[in-house]
């Protein structure tokens, strides 16, 4: 690569801090409003740091353990919000009906996908293209269907209706991802299996599959966190609190007035940690799954 | 850049390497490619059968049932009947609607193409190589990531008007004297809905652009240095023609983004102050989980449905012949 000129520099290095501040200033502040004491959060003029930073936050999330600024009396406030002690409940209610949708995905994504890749069939592109095309519908346009479907199943504030939901919703783009990536795979090694009489079932799971698990992992990933962050259709599924996912708690809180602030900071932190595990892993197959197939071509 | 400068992109954008890819993908599906073995296996239907079983079920029962409850009165509180195209001439000749409508399309106006051109600066900047460059593209997944409520809600904290970060902070580096009521003017409030939805999806953006960005081959930048071009001439003759099918599907895919936003303005703004953010997909919620009017509600998703429909046909259109075939690589 050629040498720079400073003024190159200057600009790259300049867009890249305004970048890391966009990106990452607003995650520093939900995790500092998380420690500090709600009274000087809410003072004004701001006074944020006039007491130490403490964890009392947290404690209350997991144990109910009361934090000492709002058992004096006299002080700004004496409610909390009762509610971030869902959340917990909540992280795993979410990460139940995720992990679900993930495998779901796994399983008969590939299937389809080898399908849709390697074997001709009667109505194959059509219902190819019908189901990518099924995305094109606006998920709000299907809502008040999707609940009275629910709702006549009697799967009102059941997990099935939410896992069954977030799959009809994830499959698309599942079968999409990996029919490109088994089509990519070479295809004498299904031809030589098949001259040795191999079904098309042993194929995908002694071949195929084995070769793919990577991409079907990060697309089984992938359909975990649209899942895990999935609010729409949550909102109006689940109807008590330990049937409700973290979108949902999270949002029902952002809705009270009367908050207690440093209480959602911690929860909000609290919340991020399952996206943050996953970032990584997703990250990767997403950007290898873009610029490999590029390179192929 | 005129127009002369576009056609002349064109043909250049048109390399052996692009031909190829278009000969690959249209032939994808076809029964007569050569990597797809020849005889007709039930197997295969057996295989798809989960997914497009799944898939039905949840599309043309829910459609279908969408379109005949916009036809009648449903509602917890009536008796349910048939009253034709009532709700749909209710809600196009209501006054919200109209206004919801507007601020949508205006709301898709402004972030989609900012969202571009930030993406492809982005992109281009990640595309070079400098200290912190790993941190930033895996940390940007997160934003992204982090399901759309919290990300409205670690906003709402910054913005909020009587003890949010920004006030906080003007107030504490003297900038301001007053606190600014972000969240409860209008032309704020709709900013700061901009500035969430830029936050979530840029990473997306950033990250496809990059990944194409990434597959132009280095020679077509040494040559067009040879020719003499300059940082100018080398993005709209080389960068551009490369970026150019991404750069469609982004814009496609962020404008469906932008018309059915709604985790966003539920969790900053509750399509307030008034209804200064409510766009058509909080209003249809409104209309049929608040004021539980399911035939209501079913017109207007009957309706988004149709617009979205409509926009991407028309935006299909618009694609020069050739543009959209990367996206299958």
């Amino acid at each position: 690569m050629r040498k720079r000129s400073p003024l190159r520099r200057a600009v790259i290095y300049g867009g890249a801090i305004l970048l890391a501040l966009f990106w990452f200033a607003p995650f520093v502040l939900v995790v500092v409003g998380s420690v500090l004491p709600e009274v000087n959060l809410l003072s004004y003029p701001p006074t944020w740091f006039a007491d130490p930073p403490n964890l009392q936050t947290y404690q209350y999330i997991f144990t109910g353990k009361i934090p000492e600024s709002f058992e004096q009396r006299g002080a700004l406030r004496s409610m909390i919000s009762n509610e971030v002690r869902d959340v917990p409940r909540a992280i795993f209610n979410s990460i139940v009906v995720a992990t679900a949708v993930m495998l779901i995905n796994v399983l008969l994504g590939s299937l389809a996908a080898y399908a849709y890749a390697r074997i001709r069939f009667p109505g194959r592109a059509a219902s190819f293209n019908f189901v990518l095309m099924s995305r094109l519908i606006p998920t709000v346009a299907i809502a008040v269907p999707y609940y009275l479907i629910v709702q006549r199943f009697g799967g009102i504030n059941s997990y099935w209706a939410l896992i069954a939901i977030y799959s009809v919703l994830t499959l698309p783009f599942t079968t999409l991802v990996l029919t490109l990536y088994f089509r990519g795979l070479p295809v004498e090694i299904d031809e030589a299996a098949r001259v040795e009489g191999a079904s098309s079932w042993r194929i995908l799971r002694d071949i195929a599959i084995p070769l793919a698990l990577p991409s079907i992992i990060g697309a089984g990933l992938f359909a975990f966190m649209l899942a895990y962050s999935e609010f729409l259709f949550a909102l109006f599924i689940t109807t008590t609190s330990d049937r409700r996912t973290l979108p949902v708690i999270l949002g029902a809180l952002s809705a009270n007035t009367d908050v207690t602030w440093n209480m959602l900071m911690a929860s909000i932190t609290v919340g991020t940690i399952p996206t943050l595990i996953l970032a990584i892993p997703v990250w990767r197959f997403m950007v290898r799954g873009l610029t490999s197939g590029a390179v192929r071509g | 850049m005129g127009r002369d400068g576009k056609t002349a992109r064109r043909r250049d954008g048109k390399t052996s390497r692009e031909s190829e890819v278009v000969g690959r993908a249209s032939s994808s599906l076809s029964p007569h490619h050569p990597m797809t073995p020849s005889p007709l296996r039930l197997e295969g239907a057996l295989m798809a059968a989960p997914v497009l079983l799944l898939v039905a079920i949840f599309t043309i029962y829910p459609v279908g049932r969408a379109i005949y409850q916009s036809l009648r009165i449903e509602s917890p509180i009536f008796p349910a009947r048939f009253v034709g195209l009532k709700n749909y001439q209710d809600v196009i000749g209501g006054l919200f609607f109209k206004e919801a409508a507007i601020t949508t399309l205006w709301f898709a106006a402004i972030t989609v193409p900012i969202l571009v051109v930030i993406g492809v600066l982005t992109a281009l900047l990640l595309n070079e190589s400098f200290v912190g460059n790993a941190l930033l593209r895996v940390g940007m997944l997160l934003p992204w990531a982090l399901p759309a409520t919290v990300a409205a809600l670690i906003w709402k904290w910054i913005f909020l008007d009587s003890w949010g970060a920004l006030n906080a902070g003007l107030y504490a580096t003297g900038l301001i004297d007053n606190y600014i009521p972000w969240l409860t003017t209008p032309s704020l409030a709709r900013m700061a809905v901009i500035v969430v939805f830029i936050w979530t999806q840029l990473p997306l953006v950033a990250i496809f652009l990059l990944a194409a960005l990434q597959a132009i081959p280095n020679e077509l930048y040494d040559a067009a240095a040879i020719d003499g071009a300059g940082v100018a001439g080398r993005f709209w003759n080389v960068t551009f023609p490369g970026i150019r099918p991404m750069l469609v599907i982004v814009t496609l895919y962020e404008t469906l983004m932008a018309f059915t936003n709604f985790d966003i303005v539920y969790a900053l703004t509750q399509g307030g102050p008034g209804t200064a953010t409510t766009m058509v997909t909080y209003f249809t919620w409104v209309e049929s989980f608040k004021k539980l009017d399911f035939g209501k509600g079913s017109a207007l998703a009957v309706l988004i449905a149709i617009a979205s429909l409509a926009l991407i046909l028309v935006l299909v259109r618009a694609i020069p012949k050739g543009a959209l075939v990367e996206e299958r690589t």
